[in-house]
């Protein structure tokens, strides 16, 4: 596993329902990225299609692998890099099962993905409208070490992150839809995150308006200690670049030892009064 | 949650540049060539006006004063001007006192003592106008509904209403205010007794029965759930009063909402076609 390397947050404003463009957008700046020397290139959420799709889902919506992923895996083959990014995906054992998914893809091909387990359904948001919630938790092997997923909503519940941390996952990616109004709960959150498993958090948000919602970008690296290392800028489309070396991780948990500390018996407390609620 | 004045502050910096944001990229998407909007000299119309011309360009703004004679105000005429020079947009003004008369003397069962219905008309013969516009010159209509009137059903259907976007309707009225002292409009605009002008004397505190003040407030508790026990209590104000406010908002719903039509066939326009709004 490569102990150090460079990430970078590819906070793009997607082209609401045009694959070929928003594929184009994500091959454009990940050889720009490269050109920087990073390694690991991430996208928002859905940044295969843009976010408010609504009814348009089911036209857009692709196994994996399939076209979109076909296409990402040759562009990570080119340019020697890991990439993650968001797209509906169609099930294979159904015509109108669609998942939202993180896809990581790397010089190998497709190696893995995340199918969202958090679909908010509240206020402006409409997922599980459209979406059927994964089951499984993700972490992904890689040269780049293992990389656990999760996906915007998911940040608001701490078991998500820790499964792909209790799973191996030293860096955790969140990829997000986020609109403005939420932009407090999301700083405050990844941090959270961040510091609760003692390991890296890259979050990468959307930008641009759709349907009146303002993306607020925003996209952040933060080490294990809570430290924001990188960070891109609000409301527009930018990328910034992060380092992440995980001996870093090794002071922090012997400062702060959350890993060692954890309680399993607890967990069935919770699941128990969860029930219950 | 407490109910204060503090509860509607936000960052004006932050929501000025979010709603010049939605300007820009609602005009950019759509592929219109700019704004036309009533301008009636008040602190919504000017208001959005200002932040059009901010978000586009002054260019590419038009303000329509569209007086009549019955509430023609010279002041309101003067402040609009104002706000034009100030912020560099076009306006144009076109008397629709004899598009109105027309109106009132082309069926015998016109009744001119009914003001709400009078007034409806007026409200509706601006629209025509600002649409022309729009139609003619390939641009957007901007409304300048604010949320305490949206939320209360105080507007004419079709009418004050009809946009194409609406900048303002996430802003109670007193948070407009904020707004609009904010980007450099005018005391005097701003402080002035707001008023649809639908016929002479027409002040909206009266008609609304209290003051954007505690209305604003009550609204907001609304917004976040609160019962109006809850919100009376806080505000010291008789809970019918706030029951009234709420049962006014429930019932305007259909002032707000898409044609509801009965669900037949497999997805329905206004119910379950959901689609983007956004224009490509």
């Amino acid at each position: 596993m490569k102990r150090g390397f460079k990430i970078a947050l590819a906070q793009i404003e997607c082209k609401r329902a045009d694959k070929t463009e928003n594929l184009r957008r994500i091959e454009q700046t990940v050889v720009k990225a490269r050109k920087q020397g990073a390694e690991l290139i991430v996208f928002p959420e859905l940044s295969l299609t843009g976010y408010v799709v609504r009814d348009e889902i089911y036209e857009l919506a692709e196994p994996i692998p399939g076209p979109a992923t076909e296409t990402v895996e040759k562009i990570a083959q080119k340019t020697k890099t890991y990439i993650v990014f968001g797209m509906p995906e169609l099930s294979r054992k159904a015509q109108a099962t669609i998942h939202n998914t993180a896809v990581l893809v790397g010089p190998e091909g497709l190696v893995g993905k995340y199918q969202k387990m958090y679909l908010p359904t509240h206020s402006v948001f409409e997922e599980k409208r459209y979406f059927r919630p994964g089951y499984q938790a993700a972490a992904l092997d890689t040269k780049l070490g293992k990389i656990g997923l999760i996906i915007c909503y998911d940040i608001f519940f701490p078991e998500v992150s820790r499964l792909t941390r209790l799973e191996g996952a030293q860096l955790i990616v969140c990829i997000s839809a986020s609109p403005a109004t939420r932009r407090t709960f999301f700083e405050t959150l990844t941090v959270a995150r961040a510091m609760e498993n003692t390991a890296f958090l890259a979050y990468v948000n959307l930008v641009g308006i759709e349907d009146g919602l303002q993306f607020w970008g925003g996209s952040r690296l933060i080490g294990p200690n809570g430290r924001i290392l990188a960070k891109a800028r609000y409301d527009e489309e930018d990328m910034v670049m992060g380092t992440i070396d995980y001996a870093d991780i090794r002071p922090v948990e012997t400062f702060v030892p959350t890993l060692r500390d954890l309680r399993p018996e607890l967990f069935d407390k919770l699941k128990e009064n969860a029930e219950k609620l | 949650m407490e109910l204060t004045s503090s509860a509607l502050e936000l960052d004006w910096q932050e929501v000025q540049a979010r709603i010049e944001r939605f300007i820009k990229d609602y005009v950019k998407k759509s592929g219109a060539k700019g704004i036309v909007l009533g301008l009636s000299g008040g602190i919504d119309s000017c208001t959005v006006a200002a932040l059009s011309a901010l978000a586009i360009g002054g260019k590419k703004v038009l303000g329509l004063q569209l007086p009549e004679k019955e509430t023609r105000n010279a002041t309101d005429i003067k402040h609009s001007i104002f706000v034009a020079k100030k912020f560099g947009f076009k306006t144009e003004t076109i008397d629709i006192t004899p598009a109105l008369q027309a109106f009132y003397k082309s069926f015998s069962t016109f009744d001119p003592s009914d003001k709400v219905c009078k007034g409806n008309v007026k409200a509706r013969m601006r629209m025509i106008y600002i649409y022309y516009y729009a139609n003619k010159l390939n641009m957007l209509v901007c409304g300048s509904s604010d949320k305490s009137e949206t939320m209360m059903g105080y507007f004419t259907k079709w009418g004050d209403v009809a946009a194409d976007i609406s900048p303002l309707m996430d802003l109670y009225k007193t948070q407009v205010r904020k707004l609009a002292r904010h980007i450099g409009i005018s005391k005097g605009i701003v402080a002035k007794p707001s008023t649809p002008a639908l016929w002479p004397g027409q002040l909206a505190e009266k008609e609304l029965g209290m003051e954007y003040e505690q209305l604003d407030l009550i609204l907001y508790g609304l917004e976040h759930f609160m019962k109006t026990e809850e919100i009376a209590k806080q505000l010291h104000l008789n809970k019918a009063l706030a029951d009234k406010a709420k049962r006014r908002w429930l019932a305007a719903e259909h002032k707000r909402r898409m044609l509801l039509t009965a669900k037949i066939e497999y997805r329905t326009v206004g119910t379950d076609f959901r689609l983007p709004r956004d224009p490509f």
